[in-house]
């Protein structure tokens, strides 16, 4: 097993078991020693490495089943270029789920598309698993064409692939747009802002702790400053100060 | 054979060294699922100002080798908000709570030690003079005078013990240190975050919307330990000794270096159960040595070590 910097520390052990990668982006396969108690669809794990760096990073769940954790990462920074380069059989470390469930924020008569951007179909995979009945359907944005390995044949349907038909994900939303059905989105701030008003998006922050001790998440909203960890990830789009971010 | 992690510091009975640090805990009650706070000695709560602060805009947190970079920026409810808010519900946590207060100018030390003297729930105060990311202020810790006229303010005010919280990244830190002490502080709390930054090399800007933020964690650990050492040379003062303590070996080596009490900061943050590993791991640590009470190891770094028989 391997030893930790941190010498104390008593967070979950998480072992690499499988990834599959194309270019910045990859599904990474962990096998947890102990469960995390009922995860739900937008609540994350802060995932650390058993080395530098020192903080736990938040990640969306993917998806999770009997101590199986799923994580789809864009590679962007230390940690994250950690966990591509780690030898399967890696041990890293969980705690989670932290944030708050989809559900316990949206309007559940509603059913709703999900609109992912990048690594921010994370969320929207879990939710569309756990809560079909509340999926109206799925649009995952991305860039590069060469994704597409990285999936199925029924997931491909859902891809909206930018270099491919010079449509962003949001181009695609505005055909479907209809007032029964609601929006869920979680992607980068530029693809947020430009959704339509009544969304709900949900929110990527740099976090410390990840259970609202630290501030580091704060997001400013039309009831004040909130923390994306503690009082989200989800939020309405027009409450949020989109400036401040 | 039993160990006795017990201190008596300041007039109070602490069960055992182990203090929460300002800012990473909140006030706690996001900790209380994780944490037995009954355990630990003692929480030094979020600085309050008299104002109530959004804090700064993010990006407010970025790594650094060892370490991390916050700039969150005192965000806290104002003195009115913490009165009518937290206060009432201090009660649920079971442990010595701290007070931390931060103003901009006189008056508004001595409004906020007036009302952190009322607070019944709060036996202590500590003044932070040395928030590291505060824009355009001047921090009070890099200045004698100034540190000097803040205590003997605080000191006029309150009968409650006043703890000085200092900034380790000034020229003299014991000079600092010695005026805090004879304007009547009780005790010193050494450190803070060390200003620090990173720049984004493919934006070409600094990461933290701040610019700067005060570095926390174990990189600043070699640096805040000397000036715990320093300071305990020459004051007969307890301290608070944090900067960097991720466990059972870092907290020992600041209560060796001559701290009283040890304050756990950035590791809260990555696990929120650190502190009461680290605590067993100090126990045990005196279990093996075979000392019966922590106290006994303050500051033995000054005293020789440990004798070799």
């Amino acid at each position: 097993m391997a030893k930790l910097y941190t010498g104390g520390i008593v967070l979950i052990e998480a072992e690499l078991k499988k990834k599959r990668i194309s270019g910045d982006y990859g599904f990474f396969i962990f096998k947890l020693q102990e469960e995390i108690e009922n995860p739900d669809a937008g609540q994350f794990v802060m995932l650390k490495a058993p080395d530098e760096p020192i903080l736990a990073k938040p990640f969306s769940i993917y998806s999770y089943k009997n101590r199986e954790l799923i994580l789809f990462i864009k590679r962007v920074g230390r940690l994250t270029g950690r966990i591509f380069s780690s030898p399967i059989g890696e041990i890293f470390y969980v705690r989670g789920p932290h944030g708050n469930p989809y559900v316990s924020s949206i309007d559940l008569t509603k059913r709703y598309i999900l609109v992912g951007g990048g690594s921010g179909i994370s969320p929207l995979n879990f939710f569309s698993e756990l809560h079909p009945e509340l999926t109206y359907t799925k649009l995952y944005g991305f860039k590069e064409g060469h994704i597409r390995k990285l999936f199925n044949e029924n997931e491909q349907k859902h891809l909206v692939i930018e270099e491919e038909t010079g449509h962003t994900v949001v181009d695609v939303l505005n055909e479907l747009i209809s007032k029964e059905v609601g929006i869920i989105a979680c992607g980068p701030i530029p693809m947020l802002k430009n959704l339509p008003k009544n969304a709900y998006v949900s929110l990527e922050a740099v976090m410390g702790c990840g259970i609202g001790t630290c501030k580091s998440c704060a997001v400013k909203t039309t009831d004040g400053i909130k923390l994306v960890c503690k009082d989200g990830p989800l939020f309405r789009k027009e409450e949020i100060t989109w400036e401040w971010i | 054979m039993g160990v006795d992690l017990s201190i008596e510091v300041f007039g109070i009975q602490f069960k055992n060294p182990i203090v929460l640090a300002s800012g990473p805990a909140g006030f706690g009650f996001e900790l209380q699922p994780y944490l037995d706070f009954s355990k630990i000695g003692a929480i030094t709560l979020k600085t309050i100002t008299v104002k109530p602060r959004d804090g700064n805009p993010p990006p407010r947190l970025v790594d650094a080798y060892g370490g991390i970079i916050n700039s969150i920026g005192l965000q806290n409810p104002g003195i009115k908000g913490f009165i009518t808010e937290i206060v009432p519900e201090l009660n649920k946590l079971d442990t010595i709570k701290i007070g931390s207060i931060a103003g901009f100018n006189l008056e508004e030390w001595q409004l906020l030690v007036e009302e952190m003297d009322k607070i019944k729930e709060i036996p202590l105060i500590e003044l932070n003079l040395s928030c590291p990311n505060i824009k355009g202020k001047r921090r009070w810790a890099e200045d004698v005078k100034l540190t000097q006229e803040v205590v003997k303010t605080a000191r006029e005010l309150t009968n409650k013990p006043i703890i000085v919280k200092l900034a380790p990244d000034v020229t003299d830190i014991i000079e600092i240190a010695k005026a805090a002490a004879e304007a009547g502080a009780d005790g010193l709390t050494i450190g803070n975050g060390i200003q620090g930054m990173r720049i984004n090399v493919e934006t070409g800007l600094p990461v933290l919307k701040l610019k700067t933020g005060g570095l926390g964690g174990p990189a600043i650990k070699p640096i805040t330990l000397a000036r715990v050492f320093k300071t305990s040379e020459v004051l007969d003062i307890p301290i608070i000794g944090i900067g960097g303590i991720m466990n059972w070996q870092d907290a020992l080596e600041y209560a060796m270096a001559g701290a009283s009490l040890l304050g756990i900061g950035t590791a809260v943050m990555v696990d929120p159960k650190s502190p009461t590993a680290i605590l067993s791991g100090i126990e045990a640590f005196l279990k093996r040595k075979k000392i019966e009470r922590f106290r006994d190891i303050i500051g033995i770094a000054h005293r020789g070590g440990f004798s070799v028989s």
